[in-house]
């Protein structure tokens, strides 16, 4: 993590965190209103709160690189509020906004990442932002000279506080060397509005606390002045005097005083709104000694998202809190422990042969409460796949632009819950496969899909549903599909092909772009067809316990389906013996277990040892023989056959015996192992057994394969 | 107890504490010493988190003939690798003298089977002989250095290299 002010380090983390989901809320909005081309108060509000946050949070941790950057954000929409429809005319402003809050996601990734994190120069982006702003303005006659004072940077001149009749005026001093006094005082604010209910803050000055740096000096040489009506000045005086780095503060216009203006010494001249050139401080100091310009009390703009703002971080209503994963990594671990414990205290041997009604009543007991624990610990681990969803938004966005397509990105099924863990592992084979389906699945001309009685607009569909402990996640877009002859030609100019061309089944070459070293792109673009990828998606998928499957047809799309499982740690699973190895198969596999006779085994030479169950002939696999593990069970019919299937395919595994069910906390195998290849050998990790015994478990995808 | 024979306690731990330290000044670290085969071989004491017999080993296909396979410490699944076997040496059958010393570099924890624990001794600087190098027998790069004691000649292994070494046992032979 990079380096920040002492005693901020503590505040990082929420800091990335906070500004991370803002900058997935404003792409959001963004996306959402480009595609309706339609741009609401509420949206520009919303957008201007998030700038506006960003901003103020990034100047707290002393980034002052992004607060600059997020400032410019923020004068842009200052100008677009003013005319929400030049938003939607205007093209390049979605392209300006994206472009920063990219730079945004970089920069915070390197903060939370990099050590030695150097702020980046964005100078160039904020002369983009800057001209993007202008050439807005220039469109805009009729606020221009009023935005041209707030861009460059300068206070409008608001000169004085206005007398009101029932306002009281307080100033303000911080403490010495506190920092950053504008945002202080932007607190200060907040915190008036929070503790104080019926307060209406008529003005305050310096003005543009919020967007204006050199608004401190101004506050330090002057004081900050605020004036507010409210029914209990005293609540108000209160939570001013407490709020945080206050020094001082004085009434200097009281209700009584404003009420006779006239006896208000020294009234000073009144800064014209028009004098935009007048320095800040001299604008404060002639408002400091009493009201003079009486302006019609106007609640400041700037105070509306301000208070939208405070909205949400407010507390009281809050249901939510965030909590380092890594406690909840923690957490999960020992609930793993505390279910092999209870197993290793429930089945105790020593407990055996004896009647124990009540115990084994509480064990019944226990066991119910550490299932609903654990289940808990599950549920809080689910997040919904939302994010990874919404993001593929942004990839068709852009890519729709650069590749000329013309797509739609239809997302169903995005509350679907899966572990944190596999949510955090899926982005990357999502953004490969919509980019696929984007670069290779869509037709390169409109025409070809007219002549194909295709809309010419294309469609990705991203959907995901559960079933049975498993999530299928699905990618199909309406495009010209795999072509067959293509992709096998190609297979074989790779030397793919493992067996003669002429016996492969369209879905086994289907399949065979996720081989490694595969890509019928010939140019390669910037999205995708750089010769990996496929084979990475389907490797990365089957680290975390996943699969990808093609389905295609010509002419009418392509669809990739990834599956994979709830969660990774827990696993219902059936023990077996062999020899004296223990194994855990994962009961959501097995079909059928059962003994067989010496005349249902067919022999083939060629393929080995097989056996005919209701008409479909299964391969048989004899665990013993697989793993090289000495066992005295040998013959057939002593032992017992167990006959899985996953993904369609078929397998007979002949085991000792059958020990019973069990759930099994999954763990990985140690990092010393990770060398070799057990993963290729159809195991997928191992598990403590109640006993502390260790036992394996089967990985079936691999373990059909082999055989 | 009284605040005089708190005194005293007091100025026998100080006396205590400068004494080990002028021992420390000129001891380097420690060694476990433990026998495969015949030789003496060492590991240095902060490499090592504990010392077992051997529990029920879980064997686990697809990794090389030395990795017996994987135990259970303590809910932690650690494998275990036969030294004898390692440095290419006869197996032997493993009785109540053998020892499973569990050692961790890195976050990465290891069993070793070693025939025989002897003990911890101190090392001093004039222990070190200068290089694996001048003594021809039994040397591998897993050696880190050798120890010149009055009783014999001890190798130190190299932790980082026995666990983080992929390429096994390559004798300059």
């Amino acid at each position: 993590m990079a380096k920040v002010e002492p005693g901020m380090e503590a505040m990082v983390d929420v800091y990335i965190f906070e500004t991370t989901a803002l900058l997935e809320q404003l792409d959001e909005i963004l996306l959402r209103t480009e595609k309706a081309n339609e741009f609401t108060e509420e949206d520009i509000n919303e957008i201007f709160r998030i700038m506006h946050t960003v901003k103020g949070s990034s100047a707290m941790m002393g980034f002052e690189n992004l607060q600059k950057l997020a400032h410019k954000g923020e004068d842009m929409f200052f100008i677009i509020r003013e005319a929400p429809e030049k938003m939607t005319d205007v093209g390049f402003v979605y392209d300006l906004v994206f472009q920063m809050s990219d730079l945004f996601k970089a920069e915070i990734d390197m903060i939370q990442n990099d050590d030695d994190y150097q702020p980046t120069d964005f100078s160039e982006m904020i002369g983009k932002l800057e001209k993007g702003a202008k050439m807005l303005k220039g469109e805009l006659d009729e606020v221009e000279a009023q935005d041209a004072a707030a861009a460059s940077g300068v206070a409008p001149a608001a000169a004085a506080i206005d007398a009101a009749p029932d306002c009281t005026t307080v100033r303000v001093f911080f403490e010495d060397g506190c920092k950053m006094e504008n945002i202080r005082a932007f607190m200060l604010i907040n915190n008036v509005k929070e503790s104080v209910d019926d307060v209406e803050i008529v003005k305050y000055v310096p003005e543009d606390i919020e967007s204006n740096q050199d608004s401190a000096n101004v506050i330090i040489d002057n004081g900050f002045l605020l004036s507010f009506r409210a029914p209990d000045v005293k609540a108000v005086l209160a939570a001013i005097e407490g709020s945080l780095n206050v020094q001082s503060y004085e009434v200097i216009d009281s209700a009584a005083a404003a009420l006779a203006p006239a006896a208000a010494p020294a009234p000073a001249p009144a800064a014209a709104p028009a004098s935009a050139s007048a320095a800040p401080a001299d604008a404060a100091a002639a408002a400091a000694p009493a009201p003079a310009a009486a302006k019609p009390a106007e609640k400041p703009k700037s105070a509306e998202p301000a208070k939208a703002a405070a909205a949400p971080s407010g507390g009281g209503k809050q249901s939510l809190i965030s909590v380092n994963l890594q406690k909840l990594d923690q957490l999960h671990d020992i609930v793993g422990e505390i279910i092999t414990t209870e197993s290793m205290v429930i089945s105790n041997p020593e407990l055996e042969g004896l009647r124990l009604e009540s115990f084994t009543k509480s064990a019944r007991e226990l066991r119910k409460l550490t299932a609903d624990l654990q289940d808990t610990v599950m549920s809080i681990r689910m997040v919904p796949l939302t994010g990874p969803f919404q993001k593929m938004n942004r990839i068709v966005r852009d890519m729709k632009v650069k590749l000329n397509k013309d797509v739609e990105l239809v997302i169903e099924g995005d509350t679907t819950e899966v572990d944190k863990s596999i949510v955090d592992n899926l982005n990357d084979p999502l953004m490969h496969l919509v980019r696929n389906a984007m670069d290779h699945g869509i037709e390169e001309n409109v025409e070809d899909r007219i002549a194909a009685g295709k809309p010419a607009k294309g469609t990705i569909t991203l959907s995901a549903m559960s079933s049975s402990g498993e999530v299928i996640i699905t990618i199909a877009d309406d495009g010209a599909g795999i072509d067959t002859d293509k992709v096998l030609s190609k297979a074989e100019r790779n030397g793919l092909l493992t067996k003669p061309a002429s016996e492969y089944s369209e879905r086994e070459i289907q399949n065979m772009i996720l081989l490694p070293g595969f890509s019928t792109n010939e140019v390669v673009t910037e999205y995708s067809g750089r010769g990996v990828g496929m084979d990475v998606v389907k490797s990365n998928l089957s680290k975390m316990g996943g699969s990808l499957l093609v389905e295609s047809k010509k002419g009418e799309g392509t669809s990739f389906i990834i599956k994979i499982p709830l969660t990774l740690a827990i696993v219902d699973g059936m023990e077996i013996m062999v020899g004296d190895a223990e194994f855990t198969v994962p009961i959501s596999v097995i079909k059928e277990s059962f003994i067989v006779k010496h005349d249902q085994i067919l022999n083939d030479t060629r393929r080995g040892e097989m056996i005919m169950i209701r008409g479909v002939c299964y391969p048989m696999l004899r665990l013993n023989e697989k793993f090289g593990l000495p066992s005295e069970v040998n013959d057939i019919e002593d032992g017992i056959v167990l006959l899985i299937e996953s993904e369609n395919r078929g397998i007979c595994l002949f085991a000792d015996k059958l020990i019973g069910e069990q759930q099994v906390v999954v763990k990985p195998f140690p990092k010393y192992l990770s060398q070799y290849d057990i993963k290729g050998q159809g195991l997928s990790g191992c598990t403590i057994m109640g006993d502390g015994s260790i036992s394996l478990i089967i990985d079936v995808n691999t373990l059909i394969g082999s055989r | 107890m009284d605040i005089k024979e708190l005194f005293a306690k007091q100025e026998e731990m100080k006396r205590k504490n400068l004494n080990a330290k002028a021992e420390k000044e000129s001891e380097i670290t420690k060694v476990m010493t433990f026998y495969i085969g015949d030789q003496v071989y060492g590991i240095e004491i902060p490499s090592v988190i504990e010392i077992i017999g051997v529990p029920h080993i879980t064997v686990v296909p697809g990794i090389p003939y030395y990795i017996k396979g994987i135990i259970n410490v303590r809910s932690k699944v650690v494998p275990v690798i036969d030294m004898r076997s390692r440095f290419g040496k006869e197996e032997k059958e493993y009785n109540e003298r053998t020892n499973t010393i569990i050692i961790e570099e890195g976050g990465v924890s290891v069993g070793v089977i070693v025939d025989e624990v002897i003990g911890v001794i101190p090392v001093y600087a004039k222990n070190i002989a200068n290089s694996p190098d001048r003594i021809g027998v039994n040397d591998n790069k897993f050696i880190k250095y050798l120890l010149e004691m009055q009783d014999g000649i001890k190798l130190v292994l190299d932790v980082a290299k026995l666990i983080y070494d992929g390429d096994m046992y390559l004798s300059e032979e």
